[in-house]
């Protein structure tokens, strides 16, 4: 654990000085204003941002490191998201809805054809009835 | 995984500052013989710097990590 954090340190460290070697050239004034630049200024300015890339990928490998070892004693607990709700299905548009009625209907409406088919056919045999119904409408 | 990148960038670092101090007479910008330039005493103060505080880190790494293998290493035998 020791030595990640001395590594995490000597990164930040290297960080800083990579920073101050980017501006140093202006802040020194090594670097004449309104000019090119020199060959000192481009040197140290581009050795400054390697180097600032460098040590800050450094850095953050040595906490994600120091991070992980933590979790692995238990020192420190994740943070899981809660999962997010299922969104609610919208509404089918009316148009649809009708049509899935009807056809959710009709083997329902077919079912009382055939059942009002065979009434009419055996009407005769009818208990609690002297006529069968199509019959009785037909009469009125 | 993560600490071989550490380790990584803490090499890449040392060779960066011993090319701090070689840069001002590798590129030219330090006249020989003449007293040091501004920019010159910069990059061997900063090169030196940075050199030394990642030699140190990888040592104190390496002696950590070889003071973990003994312990393992004594764990193992009693």
């Amino acid at each position: 654990m020791i030595r990640k954090f001395v590594g995490t340190v000597a990164s930040v460290l290297a960080l800083v000085a990579g920073l101050w070697l980017m501006i140093a050239p202006f802040a020194l004034g090594t670097q004449p204003e309104n000019a090119d630049w020199t060959d000192p200024t481009t040197s140290e300015f581009f050795t400054g941002l390697v180097i600032a890339v460098v040590a800050l990928a450094g850095a953050l490998a040595f906490a994600a490191s120091i991070h992980e070892e933590l979790v692995a004693r238990g020192l420190v607990t994740v943070r899981r998201r809660p999962e997010p709700e299922p969104e609610p299905v919208p509404a089918a548009p009316q148009g649809a809805s009708s049509a899935e009625l009807a056809s959710l209907l009709a083997p329902l409406v077919e079912a009382l054809r055939e059942d009002m088919n065979k009434t009419a056919h055996a009407g005769e045999h009818r208990q609690n009835g002297k006529a069968t119904l199509v019959g009785v409408e037909e009469n009125r | 995984m993560k600490a071989k990148l550490g380790v990584s960038a803490l090499v890449l670092l040392f060779l960066a500052g011993l090319w701090l101090v070689a840069a001002p007479f590798a590129v030219g910008y330090q006249p020989r013989g003449a007293a040091y330039v501004d920019a010159t005493l910069n990059d061997l103060w900063l090169g030196g710097s940075l050199a030394a505080v990642s030699f140190v880190a990888l040592v104190v790494y390496a002696a950590d990590a070889l003071r973990e293998l003994a312990r393992r290493a004594k764990h193992a035998e009693s």
